[in-house]
């Protein structure tokens, strides 16, 4: 029943990827590179060996794919949740607090401790602007961009001030306890568990919002809140405020997970940036929490390999930050023309459709 | 009235398909200079689609378009208005946040002005035209706070002010009372005296009929007979458009006393701008009735729709509802479906709710996907299959999904607003014997309760039991001597009157 729509996205996103490399590729040239020598490099470094794959990209995938899901879920409800990266430190706040307090639980009481404080930290930090929302009416677009911003600087005065580490030299807190870490997933490399909690949660959040109660009233009001409202009897701003809160949570979790998986303490800059590109991740995936696997894998194989691509063919690892917003720019040009009704695209779009009918 | 006129426009051999659907398939249309042209045909023929590419709104997959002498490309509403074609469309194509006059300047240029908006002259322009049209629209009044009677007034003014050669009104006249409606035809024979070629189009034959001077019958894509309104028979002209003759109205029989199932007790709501829209209303409906409620736009039919469907909890004052409310809202496309979903999503709007269709949080998909199917083929909706996207169906076929999702929720309460808007007459028939099923109680449910608010008095007073006048936001029972389009004319603008 789904299968139109799937292929629409699937559409979009390999029209999209495609504008994308053909556009680096012309950056690069510009700028005196061999495109198919960074590539190269690219792909040996995010995907060249078992070091690159496991210690590396999929490494870098998780706090993608988590927050990836925390935009595609708010997205699907109309709420343009643009602060993933504040939840994301309000999450690793709330974790590493608890990592560090402890209290003396066994490894896995305490792991779900720290990973439930994240979520919860997440949506905390959520609950501002979905109030605002839904209380005043103010847009959620500008508010989570701005406590972003009250995250970010409030993480690095904790790591300055109140939480730093005792001999108060780095800007960083002391490293949680050992039974508040997430085991290794590989022996030998630094994937931890969160991978596989973050694609269990992709699937779970796929058949939640295909097959679930909450999940369709979350469709329907992201579809339109009108009818939601009168065709549905829903409340909108309720199952949208849900959804806001639960989109938070996710974020939050990235958080939890990169700090109980990862650096085992909090950080001034722990993301570079994932809450942002989480929007590109998103939106590449056409909001499909299972898209979102495959684009946030894509994107943490990206910054994986841009270390490798600047060592072997000089090109600043600062580009792939251009190139992701390169991709989140064609797939909503790619889109808007699908939208437009290019016969092109829309020939595919029919023949997929009378399939999924037989 | 036949005399030769030369042509003003000439559409032959159309084409326009949407994916694999083709709208237009092999249509002609010849318009005169100096005469009204009706288009006739059900919803689904392709009036709009054909009219939308002569407006310019819409390209043609083949075909060819002659504006006077000369074959001509349309590539955009704008070009189409360079060459003397306006179109004022069904729905409306006004920017809600925008001031009416505002929009009446709206793509408006005038060269020696060069950037500076022509507001002024506009506003002189648009006076003059109103005073010689009758038709009045408040200029500075925010247009999001009109309603669609009004917008409908400036939509046709937006096009007079350019002084088109040809005007197509598609359905313009749905949402207005038959007052204005005989206002906007006397402006449509004083714009064809002057020579202007009118293409109307309208649901309703007589209407259609009354007014122009020859039709163009479409059905199925297609132009099936163009002729002289003088020349035609009535009953040729139905038969072309539904290929059989529709039944006549006929009122239902009056209900043995049902129990109450619905029940508003000074009920107050507020209305957008903060008055009361709806003010100490006591209304109770029995089982087994159809209760109409007529009244001009914007009198407190919405917020009576809202409370008695549940979608809103009276602000003042009790409403007592039964569980089973259907409510079938005049905005279909806004609030009535989700164009985006597909048949089987649009059914689960309502479904979702159901108990049965339940497995705790999962939702019955299959359940669903049945009975979406059982609702398609008993309400014939035309529809490449359940998992079509609704935007792809015509309205009558959106109509016809909707009046299934409502009916069967209606097991004791059916609100319809306004339910065969800019339906043809087949699919109108259609809605009214649904209605009339719902109150008789056969089939599977009991005799569950009606009530029809709507606009169109000929519709309120052949299917309703009993009928209430709304009045600024006021009921007024309506007696058994007043039960004509007179009686309940001046009923509903008596209290207008009595106050302004």
């Amino acid at each position: 029943m789904r299968l139109p729509e799937q292929t629409h996205a699937g559409l979009v996103a390999a029209a999209a990827l495609a504008v994308t490399a053909v556009l680096a590729g012309v950056s690069l040239k510009l700028g005196g590179f061999d495109p198919f020598q960074a590539g190269a490099a690219m792909v040996r470094g995010s995907l060249g060996g078992r070091s690159a794959l496991l210690s590396v990209t999929l490494v870098r995938s998780v706090p993608l794919i988590l927050t990836g899901l925390a935009v595609a879920l708010a997205f699907r409800a109309g709420v343009w949740n643009i602060g993933a990266e504040g939840q994301l430190y309000a999450g690793a706040v709330a974790a590493v607090w608890v990592g560090l307090e402890g209290g003396g639980l066994p490894a896995p009481i305490l792991i779900v401790a720290v990973l439930l404080a994240a979520g919860v930290g997440g949506a905390a930090w959520a609950l501002v602007p979905a109030l605002m929302r839904f209380r005043m009416g103010v847009g959620e677009v500008i508010t989570t961009i701005l406590m972003n911003f009250v995250a970010i600087y409030l993480a690095a005065w904790l790591v300055h001030g109140p939480l730093q580490e005792s001999r108060g030299v780095f800007p960083q807190t002391e490293q949680i306890v050992g039974a508040a870490r997430l085991p290794p997933l590989v022996e030998g490399a630094r994937l931890h568990w969160g991978f596989v909690l973050a694609v269990v949660l992709a699937v779970v959040l796929w058949a939640f919002v295909r097959w679930t109660v909450p999940g369709f009233r979350i469709r329907a009001v992201g579809a339109s809140p009108e009818a939601a409202r009168i065709a549905g009897r829903i409340n909108p701003d309720k199952v949208a405020l849900r959804a806001f809160l639960v989109s938070g949570a996710l974020a939050g979790l990235a958080g939890g997970v990169e700090v109980a998986g990862v650096t085992f303490a909090l950080y001034e800059g722990l993301s570079p940036g994932w809450g942002y590109t989480a929007i590109a991740v998103a939106l590449l995936a056409g909001l499909n929490p299972l898209g979102v696997l495959f684009t946030g894998f894509l994107f943490g194989a990206l910054q994986g390999g841009a270390g490798a691509m600047q060592r072997e063919a000089g090109i600043p690892s600062a580009w792939v930050g251009a190139v992701e917003a390169l991709a989140i720019l064609s797939v909503l040009a790619v889109d808007q023309i699908r939208r437009r009704r290019i016969p092109i695209l829309r020939a595919g779009t029919v023949v997929t459709q009378e399939q999924a009918d037989d | 009235m036949t005399k030769e006129r030369p042509a003003a426009a000439r559409l032959s051999g159309i084409r326009k398909a949407f994916g694999a659907v083709a709208a237009v398939d092999g249509a002609d249309l010849l318009v005169h200079a100096g005469e009204v042209h009706g288009v006739l045909g059900e919803n689904g023929a392709g009036k709009t689609t054909l009219l939308s590419i002569l407006g310019g709104s819409l390209r043609p997959d083949a075909g060819e378009i002659r504006i006077g002498n000369a074959a001509v490309d349309l590539r955009s509403p704008r070009h189409a208005w360079d060459r003397g074609v306006g179109m004022v469309h069904q729905h409306f194509t006004l920017v809600p946040r925008l001031t009416v006059l505002e929009n009446l300047t709206l793509g408006f240029r005038d060269a020696a002005r060069g950037w500076r908006l022509p507001l002024d002259d506009v506003r002189v322009r648009a006076e003059e035209l109103m005073g010689r049209t009758g038709l009045s629209v408040p200029f500075d009044s925010l247009t999001e706070n009109l309603d669609v009677g009004e917008r409908q007034r400036i939509e046709i003014l937006k096009a007079l002010l350019r002084n088109p050669s040809i005007l197509i009104l598609d359905e313009p006249t749905a949402v207005l009372m038959p007052g204005e409606i005989e206002r906007l035809f006397a402006l449509v024979r004083d714009l064809t005296d002057r020579g202007v070629a009118v293409v109307l189009v309208a649901h309703k034959l007589d209407e259609v009929l009354s007014v122009s001077d020859r039709v163009t019958v479409m059905r199925e894509g297609r132009s099936i007979l163009t002729a002289p309104v003088a020349e035609v028979e009535r009953r040729a002209l139905t038969r072309a458009m539904v290929g059989r003759e529709p039944e006549p109205f006929s009122r239902p029989p009056a209900p043995s006393h049902g129990k109450t199932v619905a029940e508003l007790r000074g009920a107050r709501m507020l209305g957008r701008h903060g008055e009361w829209a709806l003010d100490d209303v006591t209304l109770s409906i029995q089982a087994g009735e159809i209760l109409g409620v007529a009244g001009v736009q914007g009198n407190g039919q919405r917020e009576l729709a809202m409370a008695l469907s549940g979608v809103r909890t009276p602000d003042g004052g009790s409403a007592m509802l039964p569980s089973g409310v259907g409510f079938i809202t005049q905005d279909r496309s806004r609030e009535g479906l989700i164009p985006d979903f597909d048949l089987v999503e649009n059914m689960a709007l309502a479904l979702h709710r159901r108990a049965e269709l339940r497995r705790g949080l999962l939702l019955d998909w299959r359940g669903i996907r049945d009975r979406t199917a059982a609702a398609v083929t008993r309400y014939q909706v035309r529809t490449p299959g359940a998992s079509t996207a609704a935007r792809a169906l015509s309205g009558g076929n959106q109509q016809r999904l909707v009046v299934a999702r409502e009916v069967a929720e209606a097991t004791d309460l059916l609100v319809a607003e306004n339910p065969t808007r800019g339906l043809d007459v087949a699919a109108a028939a259609f809605v009214h014997e649904e209605l009339k099923r719902l109150v008789r109680g056969d089939g599977d449910t009991g005799m569950a309760a009606v009530v029809l608010i709507s606009t169109d008095l000929d519709e309120v007073l052949a299917l309703s039991h009993r009928i209430v006048v709304l009045v600024r936001g006021r009921i007024l029972a309506v007696p058994e001597q007043a039960r004509t389009k007179e009686g309940l004319g001046s009923l509903m603008l008596s209290v207008d009157h009595a106050t302004a």
